[in-house]
């Protein structure tokens, strides 16, 4: 677990709250100082101060209910890092051979240095690739973006049959214990039961039962099998 | 004692004819095997730092001894997990002649996943297919003569519970080892896969220095797999800049044409590949869940779920405090009736009555006596019922339906698991405590567990106050320490600074636990403790009675009173008996009754004859709640350091003075007193 980092509010800060806003968002869920502080890595006052900040410059708004949204401006610049960020994952991993699950980090760094120029190049030596290395789609140069209709695992109610997408989750060891037990992108995963208030749900993956806790089901994001929910391209 | 597993297996493979390593998943009856094949003399080992342990145990077959490693149960081989990595690394040191694999016949296609990472390895390997029975009973056949052509390995059906098909599996196993093993399977990857490991191959055919001996295409795989040992070891080769390259580049054109990371493409190829030989070889009829399934389920259905588990937990107290009573008045009985007059013979014959005699009396006859009556009884119960707890599965419904209270204390479900286990011993529960990520976690976790009244504090509870002011002053304590617990817990939370992980978990189906492991866990545990509590129980009883005999003792408690006497109101030598209760929780009691026998003869082994109810109540709970045995302490410390043992201890201690004043002042204020 990466230690926080000391607070000066700093682009690069401010860069990556504002990412962690628009990906928080891009899950469907309304979320919290926390959940935003743990994205960028960063203390949850660092990350109280630097959505003020953003706020001031009108980029993030409080949405309603209670959830943080980005203003127009606000998801242009986010596509914008998210680009970078997508594309700097694709160049670890394809160009200088990093492991699957450790491209996250070095991205982390490399996406606030990226000139629009270098960006432009980069997308050319790549080939103009349209997901990451996790599976997420990359946004266009002109910021469209095309996802295919997900929720998040969390959402679905007992009874569901749906196939994994993708898993919104940048912390290796993780994602690799999730793939040798059967949970990755692909795997058909019946919801048998959801507690209430909050708790757990039980899945079904082929025989296997597990108990995954609402924070896992949340990072995993599905597509329902019965009607195929069609690619948005807006 | 645990030693290094490195040394372990090396010594092991020296004594015997054979060495045979038992892989398999969680909770698919790989404990059972290796219980029927063993017999008493398990050791244990783990490597420096891992809790995960490895068990070794001799057996003998025919004329061979035969050296069985018991590897950790995990769902795969690999770096990941700490089970995962150990299991890997005892099944490469022990380089066993053979791999027994356990199979679930009820769930053979994710089980499959670890037999092929096996043959991977190019270990020689055996399947038990374990469960035919539950799986017949489910519907499922599955057909071993065809396994077994798949896999190049010969397939035993089993029922290990019952020891059934376990002569034919041994039987396979020497015959597995003695003759040359079969072609290796036909157990292909993709063609852009198998180019890309085919092109590594050739290139580390020449290496003679490959680890563990290991094949070129066992080498490959780990490779594309970006095993860090493996890759360390290319990064440290002479004039490997060439392998270096070809590995970056074979994984990138893995990711070009297939647009996913070769680590990821592997797991999802093998899980392909296990599903696909699972289909080939079983037969499914539809049919009803069974009755047993459906059941089981309702452990962790939303309505069912909770009061389930409050029928539970008052079936393991009343258990508890039944039997545990029963047992008490039954070994206390006999001790005074048979044991004590031919004891206390010899002392008096050989010593005369002087205070050398009675002192070492107070050791080998009271202190005994009280162990029978107190520690002994409640521990014992204990264990079978957590050994039942874990082979039923039950402990994880208790994890799921604790996860949402886990998380309000930064935990997840997976918590609970050690925290039962603390209810019978704290050690081995913060041992436990390693199965959750982050340091953060084990640190609130031990605090809890810390808080959690372990089976000699149960003794305390029962033995006392439920005998001397009834069963819901006992129950009041639970429910005063359970409240505290959860408030330290919410606490710790807010205040540390980071956030919790969260659960994910296997759930198991319900299985019969087999008597025969219930038993020896049992005694295994119950050993354990009786080898560790016995010497710090006799020193204890003597120490104390040597005091007691030379009239020390009332000079020792006076200091005490000002805060025994004065701020909780019980009398200062109890007092005493608390602080000399840091060596075993138990002791304070036990050392308590002594002093009462001593003092009023063997029938006054009832507190109330120098003690009011009340005073019992807070006299257990600050017993209850103050600072864990050195034990406890010893093993914090090792886990946590020394600085968060001696903060978690003095927190307790303070916590325990509060509440014990606390509770003198309400029971005053009310005017109980039982």
């Amino acid at each position: 677990m990466a230690s926080p980092r000391p607070t000066a509010l700093t682009d690069e800060l401010l860069e990556d709250c504002l990412q962690a806003v628009h990906r928080l968002e891009g899950a469907g869920r309304g979320e919290g100082l926390g959940r935003v502080a743990a994205f960028a890595r960063v203390t949850e006052a660092a990350a109280r101060e630097a959505l003020q900040e953003l706020g001031a410059r009108g980029l993030v708004q409080n949405g309603q209910p209670g959830g943080l949204t980005l203003t127009p401006e606000g998801r242009r610049q986010a596509v914008g890092i998210l680009r970078r960020h997508r594309l700097s994952e694709r160049l670890f991993a394809d160009i200088l051979g990093l492991p699957w699950d450790r491209v996250h980090d070095e991205a982390m760094r490399l996406e606030h240095a990226l000139t629009p120029e270098a960006e432009a190049r980069l997308a050319t030596l790549l080939n103009h690739p349209k997901t990451c290395p996790h599976g997420g789609p990359i946004p266009a140069a002109d910021g469209s973006l095309c996802v295919p209709a997900t929720r998040a695992l969390d959402q679905m109610p007992a009874g569901a049959r749906v196939r994994i997408q993708q898993i919104v989750e940048e912390e290796a060891r993780f994602l690799r214990y999730l793939a040798s037990l059967g949970l990755l992108p692909g795997a058909e995963v019946r919801v048998e039961e959801v507690a209430p208030f909050g708790g757990p749900l039980l899945v079904q993956v082929g025989e296997a039962r597990y108990a995954l806790g609402r924070d896992v089901a949340a990072k995993i994001l599905v597509q329902e099998e019965e009607r195929e929910e069609p690619v948005s391209c807006p | 004692m645990p030693m290094s597993c490195h040394g372990a297996l090396q010594e092991l493979r020296q004594e015997v004819h054979l060495t045979v390593a038992l892989a398999g998943n969680p909770n698919v009856g790989k404990s059972s095997i290796f219980n029927r094949l063993t017999g008493m003399g398990v050791e244990t080992a783990n490597y420096p730092g891992k809790t995960v342990e490895v068990q070794l145990a001799e057996t003998r077959y025919g004329d061979r001894t035969i050296g069985i490693v018991d590897l950790p149960g995990t769902y795969a081989l690999g770096g990941i997990s700490e089970d995962q990595w150990v299991a890997r690394q005892a099944l490469l040191d022990s380089r066993p002649d053979a791999v027994i694999l356990v199979l679930d016949a009820t769930n053979l296609a994710r089980n499959l996943y670890l037999g092929l990472q096996i043959l991977e390895l190019g270990v020689p390997m055996v399947v038990a297919l374990n469960v035919v029975d539950q799986a017949k009973a489910r519907g499922i056949q599955v057909d071993a003569e065809r396994l077994t052509e798949i896999l190049g390995s010969p397939v035993v059906p089993t029922i290990a519970t019952r020891g059934t098909g376990l002569d034919a599996l041994m039987a396979q196993v020497l015959d597995r080892v003695t003759r040359p093993a079969p072609l290796p399977p036909r157990l292909r990857y993709s063609v852009d896969v198998e180019a890309a490991m085919g092109k590594l191959e050739r290139g580390l055919a020449s290496r003679d220095d490959r680890p563990h001996a290991l094949s070129p295409r066992a080498i490959a795989i780990l490779l594309l797999e970006g095993d860090p040992e493996v890759g360390a070891w290319l990064g440290g080769l002479e004039g490997a800049d060439e392998l270096i390259q070809l590995c970056d580049e074979m994984r990138a054109v893995l990711r070009e044409v297939r647009g996913e990371d070769a680590a990821l493409l592997l797991a999802r190829e093998r899980h392909g590949l296990a599903g696909l030989i699972a289909a080939e070889v079983e037969r499914r009829q539809p049919q009803r869940a069974l009755t047993a399934d459906r059941l089981w389920r309702l452990t962790t259905a939303p309505l069912t779920g909770l009061p389930l588990l409050g029928l539970v937990l008052a079936g393991i107290f009343s258990f508890l405090f039944y039997v545990g009573d029963w047992l008490s008045t039954g070994f206390s009985g006999l001790w005074t009736a048979v044991a004590s007059p031919v004891i206390r013979w010899p002392f008096v014959a050989l010593l005369g009555d002087g205070v050398l005699s009675r002192t070492l009396l107070w050791g080998f006859d009271a202190g005994i006596n009280a162990a029978l009556a107190v520690g002994i009884p409640y521990v014992l119960t204990f264990y079978v019922l957590l050994a039942l707890l874990e082979d039923t599965g039950y402990l994880n419904a208790v994890a799921f339906l604790s996860d949402q209270i886990m998380h309000k204390m930064g935990l997840h479900g997976r918590a609970a698991i050690p925290l039962v286990a603390g209810a019978g011993c704290n050690v081995p529960a913060i041992m436990g405590t390693r199965v959750l990520g982050s340091m953060r976690e084990r640190i609130i976790a031990s605090t809890l567990i810390v808080l959690t009244p372990c089976s000699a504090r149960t003794a305390v509870i029962l033995g006392a106050v439920a005998l001397t002011a009834g069963w819901k002053a006992a129950l009041a304590i639970y429910a005063v320490t359970f409240a505290l617990a959860l408030g330290t817990g919410i606490g710790m939370h807010r205040m540390l600074p980071g956030r919790g992980t969260g659960l994910v978990m296997e759930m198991f189906p319900f299985r019969r636990p087999g008597v025969r492991a219930i038993l020896k866990k049992t005694w295994y545990r119950f050993y354990h403790f009786v080898v560790m509590a016995t010497p710090i129980i006799l020193g204890g009883s003597i120490i104390l009675g040597g005091l007691y005999e030379t009239g020390l003792l009332w000079s020792l408690a006076r200091p005490l009173r000002p805060i025994m006497e004065g701020w909780l109101g019980i009398p200062a030598v109890a007092g005493l008996t608390l602080i000399v209760a840091v060596l075993r929780k138990e002791l304070a009691l036990q050392l308590l009754i002594t002093l009462a026998m001593v003092q009023y003869g063997p029938q006054a082994s009832n507190l109330l004859s120098f003690m009011r109810p009340d005073q019992i109540v807070v006299y257990a709970l600050v017993n209850t709640i103050y600072i864990p045995c050195v034990a406890t302490i010893a093993i914090l410390a090792r886990e946590l350091g020394w600085r968060r043992a001696l903060l978690i201890s003095t927190f307790t201690i303070v916590l325990a003075l509060l509440v014990g004043g606390a509770a003198r002042g309400l029971m005053t204020f009310l005017g109980w007193q039982g």
